[in-house]
């Protein structure tokens, strides 16, 4: 807006004249008009922000003037010019809002003044209009901005596939989205400020929020919690849910409950696990399988070199023969035995037995494939470990697993620069009446991956010759007899395995 | 001079029965434990056959097949695959080294699934190399 363009009216010429001259040197833009009416008309014309009327004039007088102006445009500053001692007229143009008076004659100090405050009201109110422009502008952009938001939380709310429950402070529910009518069954209309959380929630889940409010603490640590929910005339849902409280600064001002339908999930990892059992007992099926037929082929083998031997009276041939019949009925026995003792429980039966004796009888009868295999058996056994009740059968199983596996071990490594390979088995009495039985070889040992598959059932590192059950029954052995199992072991160096088992006093 | 014959199979007693066999039909057997020193003897003794097992510890059946059947002095020589495994599972295995880039290979002369018959096991050596 032009500031400094000013409308002078006056029906005097010279009083016109000689203001316009002063205020022209003053630099104002000044319109003049000689009546009343002729000035309303500039007014419309050029609308100037500053009036300066002659109260006193012929036809429309100043305060006519005043109001018209006021009306036409109200920030418009009007001056009025009264005459000498004439203050009632004065007194009445402010009320009509004047912005300011100067008597006649007109001093210029006195105009100047006037002047300067009117344009000070100007810049005031144009600022005051400008901020008020950009308040308005603020307030609808933050207002805009809420609504966006809370339109947004709403839809993200609505929208989420997760059941949404909020509280308010007391306990009454206040949001209640379409994920959460789906896992309790109910529309939202039925629950949101008609009933709390312990109407709704199962007791499991009541009880979590009944204490968050309570001790004002949230659930802590727990995460999702597992929870199954039971709906009036409709299947039962397994779902996990969390809650949090919801502060207002230090104030409980609600609670919000998330609630996940686990259904799916249950249904696929039931799927799973059934898919998974049904190729383990397929991959079952297919070693034992391929294990008995090399136990067939031995079997086979052996009665025809038997055959051979009766044929020819070659007592060598009927050796070797006889060998692989026996080998192989005893490779039979100790799978029927494995799979036995694999799926069944089996209490230890505690008899007065020799700890070393039954050691010894192990290494004897594998002493014979270890010479086979140029590998050493080594007996360290505890003067110390005398006669007590144990279970014989299972000590003697578990070390002939173990015996055998540590010989395999070692021809497994045979091509290796190895100057002797060697099976060590330890016998020690242990505090707290316990036995330990240790046995080692320097074989090929086993890396990472199968150290932590040894105790996986039908898992084996022998080719088609292991049923990969020996360990797992042996596990399972000690296990029923209150032992324990450790392992050493590094790849080309070896494996130590130690069993400690508890034993009672002989009686 | 009798023909030779190299069978390798981990598991010592069908390395024995093999071997009579061989040797009650007029062959002279070589004996190898697993794949590694099997396809060492081969190529010290060029056989005239070769029995092989699929699956062994250390090298397998599977890689020494395909070893033997992408070698120049070794491929010409015949192969009977004696295995517990289905004849099916051994050729899918091969089938699927094939895929990830490895050259195709022609399939064994002979597969014989365990349990096996001496009288088969002599007949179908003897169609073989006589």
């Amino acid at each position: 807006m032009k500031m400094n363009k000013i409308l002078l009216i006056d029906d005097e010429e010279d009083i016109l004249d000689v203001l316009s001259l002063s205020l022209r040197s003053d630099g104002y833009d000044v319109i003049t008009a000689s009546s009343g009416e002729k000035g309303l008309e500039a007014f419309e014309k050029e609308s100037p922000p500053i009036v300066l009327t002659d109260l006193k004039m012929p036809g429309m007088d100043g305060l006519d003037v005043l109001k018209r102006v006021k009306n036409t445009n109200p920030d418009a500053e009007v001056i009025v010019i009264t005459g000498h001692g004439d203050m009632d007229s004065a007194i009445d143009a402010l009320r009509y809002g004047a912005s300011d008076f100067v008597n006649k004659p007109v001093r210029e100090e006195a105009l100047e003044i006037a002047l300067k405050r009117a344009k000070e009201k100007l810049v005031i109110r144009e600022k005051l209009r400008a901020y008020t422009l950009d308040l308005e502008n603020m307030c609808h952009i933050a207002i805009g901005e809420v609504k966006r938001k809370s339109d947004f939380q709403d839809k993200l709310i609505t929208s989420s596939n997760d059941g949404i429950v909020a509280t308010d402070e007391n306990g009454i529910i206040v949001i209640f989205n379409p994920g959460a009518e789906a896992i309790f069954g109910v529309p939202r209309i039925d629950v949101v400020r008609k009933t709390d959380f312990a109407d709704l929630f199962p007791t499991e889940i009541a009880d979590v929020f009944s204490l968050m409010f309570k001790s004002g603490k949230n659930m802590g640590d727990v995460g999702w919690k597992e929870v199954t929910i039971v709906r009036k005339e409709k299947s039962d849902v397994p779902v996990r849910f969390s809650a949090t409280l919801l502060y207002d600064g230090e104030d409980i001002i609600g609670s919000v409950g998330f609630f996940q339908d686990l259904s799916e999930i249950k249904h696929l990892e039931r799927e799973l696990v059934k898919s998974e059992r049904l190729g383990a007992i397929g991959q079952t099926v297919a070693r034992l399988a391929h294990y008995i037929k090399n136990i067939l082929t031995g079997l086979k083998g052996g009665t025809y070199i038997v055959n051979i031997g009766l044929d020819k009276n070659d007592t060598d041939k009927l050796r070797t023969g006889w060998c692989m019949v026996e080998k192989n009925v005893g490779r039979i026995s100790s799978l029927v035995f494995d799979l036995l003792a694999y799926s069944r429980e089996r209490a230890p039966e505690y008899r007065n037995c020799l700890p070393n004796d039954i050691v010894e009888d192990v290494c004897e009868l594998l002493e014979g494939m270890a010479m086979e295999n140029r590998i050493k058996v080594v007996r360290d056994f505890g003067p110390r470990v005398k006669e007590v009740s144990m279970d014989p059968d299972m000590v003697h199983r578990t070390l002939l697993n173990l015996v055998s596996n540590a010989v395999d071990a070692c021809i497994f490594d045979l091509d290796s620069a190895k100057q002797q390979h060697e099976v060590s088995v330890k016998t020690r009495l242990e505090k707290g009446n316990i036995i330990r039985f240790e046995v080692a070889d320097n074989g090929c040992g086993m890396n990472e991956e199968v150290k932590n598959k040894i105790f996986t059932a039908f898992f084996s590192t022998k080719g088609g010759k292991g049923t990969g059950l020996g360990l797992l029954v042996i596990q399972k052995l000690v296990d029923e007899h209150g032992g324990s199992i450790d392992i050493l072991s590094e790849v080309g160096k070896g494996s130590t395995f130690i069993v400690r088992l508890p034993y009672k006093k002989a009686v | 001079m009798s023909k030779k014959v190299l069978t390798v199979d981990d598991d010592s007693d069908i390395s024995i029965f093999v071997k009579t066999v061989l040797e009650e039909n007029g062959y002279t057997p070589l004996v190898a434990r697993n794949g590694e020193t099997g396809l060492a003897i081969a190529r010290d003794e060029s056989p005239d056959l070769i029995i092989l097992d699929v699956l062994m510890p250390k090298q397998s059946g599977i890689r020494m097949y395909r070893e033997l059947k992408t070698d120049e002095s070794l491929k010409n020589i015949p192969v009977i695959i004696l295995s517990g495994i289905a004849k099916r599972t051994f050729l899918r295995s091969q089938e699927a080294l094939t895929e990830f880039g490895d050259e195709s290979i022609p399939e064994p002369d002979v597969y014989i699934e365990k349990p096996v018959d001496p009288m088969e096991l002599a007949g179908t050596v003897k169609s073989l190399i006589g």
